[in-house]
């Protein structure tokens, strides 16, 4: 009966994947009934762990990590909001072998907690099928691939085991159990399919919370194009203008602006500039005040620009990181 | 696609809120049911330590031979000076505690009985990743509970934890690195460094800054040796100088993922510093460690060593047991 069902869907042409994956016999038990039973769960997973494996990655950014996984052969890869932080980050994402590739942020949705990354070298990369037609049921056995506590090459990505234990709209719960590290990696029904994406944990081991891929599919365009979706608590949209760098300047006879005031302890001063040097560019630009001013309108607190400056003779160049205004 | 995005949304409407009931989930009482057929392996060949002033189960021993010989972990052993041993349905007073191993933190233990069933230990069991295994969850007097789990990452080795160290403070002033503080008892101390000293080169590397110096103790063993050469009072003089795993030097530091994991209540205080492990993901606390893990055809695949956290546990893989046992009778 499943069977036709799922056969009457591809027939209407609705997919766009040619094929379909069968649904294991195991999911529409109560409970394995017999060893036999956990056996074919054990072989449905191995089946389609080396190809998920290798379309699982580790997220660096700073000095955290987090995981994600390639969807697509060009590099479209899917995460969590609180991983990437914020729309257009660099971040380094780690293949299992260790192979490290250069990625951007693009859109998230601080609310459920999704975000989507672009991999920036060129592909084809190994990527894994999207259940886009959220077959997966309440109860059915899933499988969690992560980076656990961070990029480990010895021990390679850690894979648990459990079923789909609770569903909501914008959250699904499994029992297969996740620890700092995961968040952002892959959960995937017995097809080998992606299902969600981990997001966080609740009081007991067993609870671990999921972004369904049915939220990503609701926000897909807005992700892509890199919208910052919604202003809930998975992460905090940067204002732009806010950042401070705490040095006050007047246009140069010489070119460039020169530096009249620096704020004690601001990002400029332990950036290492002086009252008197002369600010050259600022993100490649020449330096005028209109450049300055500009520059800054567009980006916050925690973002950086480039600095090139003159200091008693010496041209210095630094990224500095904005502050919070004192 | 407009379509079928439609769809999607009432399914979600539809299963909004629905919870699978617990006895059904992974470890759900169904599911050990299910397990009974292993439970047998575990029944025969695990033994159950208890406190003899509390009456609680405190850890389990793999029963490596037919005259009572039960392996253990070692360092949680030693945290219960009065205690008795069950295997199967039987009690047994008075266990001799033989020896103890520190490498592998395993205690060899003698209980006075005969006809008990050892497990096979090796050859080596090939364990893909997803692989079922099965360990002793929580304790019943005369019953080994099983607890399910899978293998859940690479067979290595687990070096000490947290990296090592040289045992000085540093100071770092205009590319000048300097030895603020030496720490008692620390390799730096033992090969002479002196507070003051200024750091010139380390291994064949000149030191600029601190991160020199991190990065060259990066991927080392405690036990290794660096190279430093020093400068104090104009003259320039060459150490060797010890590593130290930064556990044994400082303690350990908790991380969020420690807390995360329960933390002292939950982890095995050693967890680190195995020559080989088999990881799984079966939930373990540090009162469930010691006995056997088997697949689902009774192969033995090894003693469970370390609730590491919430997602990892480790047990030392079968085929290097008999060497370890072998140790152990010699002393």
């Amino acid at each position: 009966m499943k069977r036709s069902c799922i056969a009457a869907f591809a027939t209407l042409g609705f997919m766009a994947a040619p094929l379909l994956a069968d649904r294991p016999e195991f999911n529409d038990k109560e409970v394995p009934q017999t060893l036999d039973d956990l056996r074919e769960i054990q072989s449905a997973l191995q089946k389609n762990l080396e190809r998920t494996r290798a379309a699982t990655v580790c997220l660096q950014i700073g000095g955290s990590s987090g995981s994600a996984v390639i969807i697509s052969e060009d590099g479209l890869v899917l995460t969590a909001a609180h991983v990437t932080g914020k729309v257009g980050a660099e971040i380094d994402v780690v293949m299992e072998d260790g192979r490290k590739l250069k990625g951007k942020a693009l859109g998230l949705n601080s609310e459920t907690d999704s975000a989507m990354l672009q991999i920036l070298d060129e592909g084809p990369f190994p990527f894994v099928e999207v259940d886009l037609k959220d077959s997966t049921k309440l109860g059915d056995w899933v499988f969690s691939l992560g980076h656990s506590g961070g990029f480990d090459k010895e021990r390679g990505i850690n894979v648990r085991v459990g079923r789909l234990v609770r569903e909501a709209d914008t959250t699904i719960q499994s029992d297969c159990m996740l620890i700092g590290g995961d968040s952002g990696g892959p959960l995937f029904n017995m097809a080998g399919e992606l299902i969600g994406i981990h997001s966080r944990v609740g009081a007991s081991r067993e609870e671990s919370m999921h972004v369904p891929l049915r939220e990503f599919q609701a926000h897909w365009d807005e992700l892509k194009k890199g919208d910052f979706i919604g202003s809930g608590g998975f992460a905090k949209k940067v204002e732009p203008g806010s950042g401070f760098l705490g040095l006050i300047t007047e246009p140069s006879d010489e070119g460039g602006l020169k530096v009249t005031e620096l704020w004690p302890e601001g990002p400029a001063e332990k950036a290492g500039m002086k009252v008197g040097d002369r600010v050259l560019e600022v993100d490649g630009e020449a330096a005028t005040e209109e450049t300055l001013e500009a520059t800054l309108g567009k980006i916050g607190v925690g973002d950086s620009l480039k600095l090139k400056w003159v200091s008693e003779d010496k041209t210095l160049e630094e990224t500095i990181k904005l502050e919070k205004r004192p | 696609m407009k379509l079928i995005l439609g769809l999607l949304i009432i399914t979600a409407v539809i299963t909004a809120g629905n919870t699978l009931p617990s006895e059904k989930r992974k470890m759900g009482p169904l599911i050990r049911e299910t397990l009974g057929p292993v439970q047998v392996s575990l029944q025969e060949s695990s033994a159950a330590f208890y406190n003899n002033e509390t009456s609680t189960s405190f850890l389990y021993g793999t029963v490596v031979s037919e005259d009572g010989l039960i392996l253990t972990k070692a360092s949680e052993l030693d945290l219960v000076k009065d205690f008795y041993v069950r295997v199967g349905k039987k009690k047994f007073r008075a266990p001799k505690v033989l020896a103890s191993d520190e490498t592998w933190d395993v205690a060899l233990v003698k209980i006075e009985a005969e006809g008990l069933k050892p497990v096979k230990m090796g050859p080596e069991v090939d364990l893909p990743h997803g692989t079922w295994v099965v360990s002793n969850g929580a304790a019943e007097r005369r019953f080994r509970r099983p607890r399910p789990g899978i293998i859940s990452a690479n067979k290595r080795e687990i070096p000490r934890g947290g990296g090592v160290a040289l045992g000085v403070a540093l100071k770092e002033e205009k590319e000048v690195v300097t030895i603020g503080e030496v720490t008692e008892d620390s390799g730096a101390e033992k090969s002479g460094l002196k507070k003051g000293d200024e750091i010139l080169e380390i291994g064949e590397t000149k030191v600029k800054n601190r991160k020199v110096i991190l990065e060259a103790l990066k991927d080392r063993k405690p036990g290794d040796t660096v190279k430093m050469k020093i400068k104090r009072e104009d003259k320039e003089l060459s150490f060797e100088v010890e590593l130290m795993a930064r556990i044994d030097l400082f303690g350990r530091k908790k991380t969020r993922n420690d807390q995360l994991s329960g933390g002292d209540m939950q982890q095995s205080e050693r967890r680190t510093g195995f020559p080989m492990v088999v990881q799984h993901e079966t939930m373990l606390t540090r009162n469930e460690v010691g006995g056997p893990v088997f697949t689902l055809n009774h192969e033995f695949v090894g003693m469970n060593i370390a609730a590491v956290n919430r997602v990892e546990a480790f047990a030392i893989p079968a085929e290097m047991l008999p060497a370890i046992l072998k140790d152990l009778q010699k002393e």
